[in-house]
């Protein structure tokens, strides 16, 4: 039986906080990746920039994107805890399911990113030109 | 029709229908470069759609109806992971490695003719730039040459519109204030039917044309035919048509070149009674057709622009329609 | 020190034990907790029950009425289909049949799909949640009049022939050309009721983050909660942008300024953008509360629950960030860089993977049950029939060269249609059979749900299947009529005939809905043996909601949480009486729902009405281009919103704390991140701050597609006023910043000086920075109307921002707004918050940019 108190709530909502944007950390690198790509080539191809050097960069931000999201993965992977205590589900009602679920999520997202971030970079490994 | 052997390959991919293979206006015909690339593309993903489809279907059916016990939970995680990630992120992965580089050769051109193609409402200016830089216009109608990719520069007046020709290949829209380039290689001499594919207004459904593939000395011999000035009327009547098309002012919007008709609002007439339709692509090149359009334009193509003569007697429309039909 | 130290905070024990939970309710308690409730949430009668704002009466109106949009345009298309039933009809004329299908899409679109699904979660959310009702009733209340006056409006434009009639995408230059008022019937109609569906989805966001019972973490909410976060979000961050191309769209038509118009330096296609960024999402709005009311079906069907959880809650998050990298496949054929068309082809490839897992995550669902065919389960089946064809018609679509086929023929028309029957229509109506006994406490005919099924189904099979034919062998879309020479006549014969099988199909299931049913007599409470809270309901229907708010520890309560329904019945649980005869609500914390305070909820009120009448003149008016009467209805519209503020929202309370029940006090005020109100402006921000982004994304799309963007010789913004003007605003912005803080140390004096001040100061600034581009002509150029555009939108912004501070001077003036409650001037200053970066991006746009660009 515990008094709550308002500090209490804000303090663990903090503690919390911090994995529950981290779930849509890894989407949102998907997204800042595909908008960086995306605006750079609008801007080359409409300017007339080097279409080899756009697609260099781009493959260096694709690199640091997928680094990023692999590292976030593995944060993620680690609060998920699965090879420790088996399951898929967390679905009790208490704080460490919570803590695993959120994991969960983030290192699910994280995959998804990935994939994300690699089929969106096959355009300039495949493609040479704006055209 | 222009049966090409493929056209039989297409009904056969269609197996779902009895369908009657045309080909002058189908994706599922193809006699161009771009358009057979496509439908090698599209067939092998129709069969893999069918084939995913019927798999999911029966999957379904297994669980809920033939097998409705309980599986194991392992089986159901394998499934979420293999069907769910392995499976699509391969095969997409695949398709997209295949797809991707398809989108180039449309976007490039053989040196030599280019074919500036403007829509308006309801037709098509055309206008064929020779590597000197002579223009030849022209209207409602293309002709290409069989085993040349042709570029295309593509634009439109006031809306958007969209040029397409299936049997050859994609569409590329026509946007004001910017031109977009397409290429088009046929490699069998035939007529296709295009049509405006972006809605372009009360219309849209009447903008039409066709556009005929011809050997590439027969397109030669075409396009000089083409740069001519048109021949005089030849008949009594077709005079009289003449005198009627002066009269009426119809040079205020259209060209007859080698007459004092010099319209730039209009398709130009040179040549129309040569084409393969009348009023982009709606009806046919008969001096009848031709007394029936000008009689009643609004009636045939709603909104149009040039206005119905139905104030001119039967006699006139019809002379009209004889020298127009003659500027061969 | 703030304030905090002044407010109270939760006492008492928690989370319960068994023990507490276990000790029996005294009959007298129990009748007067009931009696107490019946008093406090007493639906009003006769003429009087339109002035009801209740989740159960609003959520059933919403959804009948546009569920009645829906068959309207549903007999739109019957029209449509006549007409193109053989070559050469003349059934429809070209006009008609062009407001028919501009308005078919339309209405489909915005006036069913998405209102439907705002809609069922209005009505099903707090039932899901255990709460009372909404966080806002008068909110939803008064997006629901919008959306009556607005659709009716929208729609009754055919009737004069009068509809807008360049398509559902309305682009143009096409449609800004357009004669008539048909475009402006669409742009501001629309635009009127996308502001409804935001507010909505501001407050179902709010719900589902603040109104959960407590115990409810996130890792056990229904999945249903989670879809309508997710969708809240994607409705915020997608129509936003359809806004300010709205608005672009009507200052072009109304005032003639250039945006779209390429002969002065427009640029048609910068409205494809703004339309389909909204436009993709919406496809997967649309989408996803479907798929969660399969989401809820599935577990009941298999009686056992959902195999991957975490696996649909990241499928549904998945597809909400991706499904903002797709909105380029609309524009494949527009004749942009390939690389570009790239990147586009590959992300929508990409958001078939989370759709996939979700799909996957419910047969394996069905797979570890021991599976019990019902009706719904059987429109479910259904639904993934037809909507797994049109995925893979849309993994086809998404591949660029054969796109360049395809589109803009039947096969898109065919691909939509599969998709949204699969995806919207068939778990819809799975979803209205289910819940049916939830809202009317009656069953739907099994018999009549079972013909109703398969007409729909071979209906809707045998329009739509041949259509990927017809597309393929050449015809376009939007087509009035076809040649007999084309040979598309018999398949398109075959469409018509599907068409009003479908229709038929749809009348039995129109009879069945509203068929008497009273010989029914009394059903079962949970006829479905489902595991989730909303089938707690009573039967027979009384208007409390849940007759106390349950603790809950578990993802489906009436499975594994033995006795409770029992326990919620006696009122063992929070809040199960009204001691002051007032609505409430409990708020709970965001991640594990923690109990925070009782809200006071509002109740019946016709103020809600008067505001959206006058909201709809004020919208309504300029389509007519008559000015003056609009001007007047927006000040009555603004007077309403703020009289209903003013007496109903955020006053002291009367007792600083309540008993909640289980021994826990509770208090019954809160402010800043707290509140439930902060949180709805915080998240309204949101929104609107991407419509400024979308905004300023034009700026800069004018620059890259624009060789003459800014024109030679150009006139710039005046710098001295800009700097002075952005100044202001941010010292308007300081002001009321410092405002709040005196005010919260009870420095009441000084902090009124402060409020006073900061309106003077924001004034001063919006006139400064109009007299900035007061010399540019915005008729001329799209570079001096951009600039004119968002200096408008700043002002708009900044008027809103005077009006907030008068109102929280006044609050002050009048003791509604004291050192302790002082929720009013919390969520002013966060408003504020996003004016002074607003200003400070309009600066910089304006004044530096120019000089900057290459």
């Amino acid at each position: 039986m515990t008094q709550i108190t308002e500090k209490q709530e804000a303090r663990e909502f903090h503690a919390e906080a911090t994995s529950v944007w981290r779930i849509t950390f890894g989407p949102l690198l998907w997204a800042v990746h595909f908008v960086v790509s995306y605006s750079a080539t609008a801007v080359v191809c409409a300017k007339g920039g080097d279409v080899g050097v756009l697609r260099l960069g781009i493959g260096i931000g694709t690199f640091l994107a997928l680094a990023g999201i692999a590292w976030l993965g593995w944060r993620a992977w680690q609060q998920w805890d699965t090879l420790r205590n088996r399951g898929w589900e967390n679905d009790t009602g208490t704080s460490q399911d919570r803590h695993q679920f959120l994991g969960h999520a983030a290192f699910l997202l994280a995959a998804i990113s990935f994939i994300g971030v690699v089929y969106v970079a096959l355009p300039p490994l495949l493609i040479e030109s704006c055209q | 029709m222009y049966v090409h052997s493929r056209n039989a390959l297409a009904c056969l991919a269609a197996a779902f229908v009895l369908s009657a293979c045309d080909g002058r206006q189908s994706v599922l015909a193809p006699s161009g470069t771009d358009a057979l690339s496509v439908f090698d593309l599209a067939r092998v993903m129709f069969i893999g759609a069918v084939v995913l489809w019927l798999l999911v279907g029966t999957l379904f059916i297994y669980v809920t109806r033939i097998n409705p016990r309980e599986m194991s939970r392992r089986k159901a995680e394998i499934l979420i992971v293999g069907g769910g990630v392995v499976f699509p992120v391969l095969l997409l992965g695949a398709l997209l490695v295949y797809s991707l580089p398809l989108m180039n050769a449309p976007r490039l051109a053989d040196e030599g003719l280019r074919v500036h193609i403007t829509a308006e409402q309801w037709w098509w200016r055309v206008d064929y730039e020779l590597p000197d830089g002579t223009r030849i216009p022209s209207a409602n109608e293309l002709r290409l040459p069989v085993g040349t990719r042709t570029g295309l520069v593509l634009n439109a007046k006031k809306v958007i519109h969209s040029f397409w020709v299936p049997a050859l290949g994609g569409k590329t829209d026509m946007i004001p204030g910017r031109e977009t380039f397409q290429s088009l290689q046929p490699v069998t001499a035939g007529v296709y039917r295009g049509q405006c594919a972006e809605f372009c207004g009360a219309s849209h459904a009447l903008m039409a044309f066709e556009t005929v593939a011809m050997e590439p000395e027969d397109f030669a011999a075409w396009l000089e035919a083409e740069a001519r000035d048109a021949q005089p009327p030849a008949t009594a009547p077709a005079r009289r048509g003449a005198k009627i098309f002066a009269r009426e002012g119809c040079g205020g919007c259209h060209t007859v070149r080698g007459t004092d008709a010099v319209g730039q609002v209009g398709p130009d007439l040179t040549h129309v009674g040569s084409r393969k339709s009348l009023a982009a692509g709606i009806l046919d090149v008969t001096a009848e057709d031709f007394a029936d359009w000008i009689g009643h334009t609004d009636a045939i193509k709603p909104e149009v622009a040039m206005p119905s003569y139905d104030f001119l007697p039967r006699e006139d429309l019809a002379a009209l329609g004889i020298y127009l039909e003659g500027l061969k | 020190m703030t304030n905090e130290h002044l407010m109270p905070v939760a006492e008492g024990p928690y989370p319960p034990t068994e023990a507490m939970l276990a000790e029996p309710v005294s009959q007298a308690e129990q009748e007067r907790g009931k009696a107490e409730l019946r008093a406090a949430w007493k639906t009003p009668v006769g003429w009087r029950y339109w002035s009801a704002v209740n989740n159960t009466e609003i959520g059933v109106w919403y959804s009948l009425t546009a569920f009645a949009f829906m068959l309207i345009a549903g007999l739109l298309a019957l029209a449509i289909r006549v007409q193109l039933a053989y070559p050469d009809n003349t059934f429809l004329d070209a006009d008609r049949f062009n407001q028919f299908f501009t308005m078919h899409g339309s209405a489909m679109m915005f006036l069913f799909a998405v209102p439907m699904f705002e809609a069922i979660s209005i009505l099903l959310l707090p039932a899901l949640c255990g709460a009372r009702d909404m966080p806002f009733p008068r909110l939803s209340a008064f997006g629901y009049w919008c959306f009556l006056i607005g659709g009716v409006f929208i729609l009754g434009s055919l009737i004069f022939d009068a509809g807008p009639k360049a398509g559902w995408f309305m682009y143009p230059p096409l449609a800004t050309k357009e004669e008539g008022i048909g475009p402006d019937v669409w742009l501001l109609g629309l635009s009127f009721i996308e502001v409804a569906s935001i507010a909505a989805a501001v407050e179902l966001i709010v719900g589902t983050l603040k109104t959960r019972p407590p115990g409810m973490r996130v890792n056990v909410m229904p999945l249903y909660a989670w879809y309508v976060m997710v969708v809240g979000g994607m409705i915020l961050f997608a129509f936003p942008p359809l806004i300010a191309g709205d608005f672009l769209f009507e200052l072009e038509r109304s005032f003639n300024w250039p945006f779209f118009d390429p002969e002065r330096g427009g640029d048609p296609l910068l409205w494809q953008h703004l339309f389909w960024i909204f436009g993709h999402p919406e496809v997967y709005i649309v989408f996803l509360p479907s798929i969660a009311i399969a989401a809820m079906i599935v577990p009941t069907v298999a009686r056992r629950p959902i195999v991957g959880y975490s696996w649909i809650v990241l499928s549904a998050v998945g597809t909400g960030f991706l499904s903002f990298g797709l909105w380029v496949h609309h524009m494949f054929t527009t004749g942009l860089p390939q690389l570009s068309l790239g990147f586009f082809s590959a992300a929508s490839e990409a958001v078939v993977i989370p759709t996939g897992i979700q799909l996957f995550a419910f047969v394996a669902t069905l797979m570890v049950g021991r599976v019990k065919m019902s009706l719904p389960m059987l429109w479910i089946a259904g639904a993934l029939a037809i909507f797994v064809a049109g995925g893979l018609t849309g993994v086809m679509l998404a591949i660029v060269p054969f796109n360049w086929q395809v589109h803009d023929t039947y096969f898109i028309v065919a691909h939509l249609h599969y998709t949204l029957f699969g995806g919207m229509v068939f778990p819809l109506i799975a979803g209205v059979y289910y819940f049916y006994p939830f809202f009317r406490k009656k069953l739907m005919s099994e018999r009549l749900g079972r013909w109703a099924f398969w007409l729909v189904f071979t209906g809707f099979n045998l329009t739509f299947l041949p259509m990927h034919l017809t597309g393929l062998k050449g015809m376009p879309r939007r087509v009035f009529t076809y040649p007999e020479s084309s040979g598309w006549g018999w398949l398109n014969m075959i469409s018509t005939i599907g068409a009003f099988i479908i229709a038929a199909g749809f009348a039995v299931f129109v009879y069945d809905l509203f068929r008497s049913k009273k010989y029914q007599g009394v059903i079962a409470r949970n006829p479905w043996g489902a595991g989730t809270l909303e089938f707690s309901h009573d039967v027979p229907e009384e208007a409390w909601g849940v007759r106390s708010i349950p603790y809950i520890t578990t993802r489906y309560p009436l499975w594994e949480q033995d006795g409770l329904v029992e326990r919620m019945d006696a009122g063992r649980f929070y809040l199960p009486d009204a001691p002051d005869h007032q609505r409430e609500t409990m708020v709970t914390s965001v991640i594990d729902a923690k109990p925070i305070y009782v809200q006071r909820v509002t109740g019946p009120a016709w103020v809600t009405m008067f505001a959206a009448a006058f909201t709809g003149g004020a919208f309504i008016f300029p389509t007519f281009h008559i000015y003056e009467p609009a001007i007047v209805c927006a000040a009555f519209a603004i007077v309403c919103v703020m009289y209903w503020l003013w007496t109903t929202t955020a006053r002291p309370p009367e007792h600083d704390m309540r008993d909640a029940g289980l021994g826990l006090r509770l208090p019954t005020y809160a402010s800043g991140p707290n509140a439930v109100g902060w949180w709805g402006m915080w998240i309204t921000m949101l929104g609107d701050a991407t419509a400024f982004a979308a905004l300023i994304f034009g700026f800069f799309f004018y620059w890259t597609a624009r060789p003459d963007f800014p024109p030679e010789g150009a006139l710039h913004p005046d710098g001295m006023w800009i700097s002075v003007g952005i100044g202001l605003l941010v010292a308007s912005w300081a002001l009321i910043l410092a405002g709040r803080e005196l005010n919260s140390r009870a420095h009441v004096a000084r902090a009124r000086l402060a409020i006073a001040l900061a309106p003077l100061a924001a004034a001063g600034g919006a006139f400064a920075v109009y007299l900035s581009v007061r010399d540019l002509d915005p008729t001329s150029h799209v570079y001096p109307a951009i600039m004119w555009a968002l200096m408008v939108w700043l002002c708009v912004h900044a008027g809103a921002g005077i009006l907030m501070q008068g109102y929280c001077f006044a609050g002050s003036i009048a003791g509604k707004l004291t050192p302790k409650y002082d929720a009013d001037l919390r969520n002013v200053t966060l408003y504020w918050h996003f004016i002074a970066f607003k200003s400070l991006v309009v600066g910089a746009v304006l004044g530096l940019v120019p000089g900057w660009l290459p």
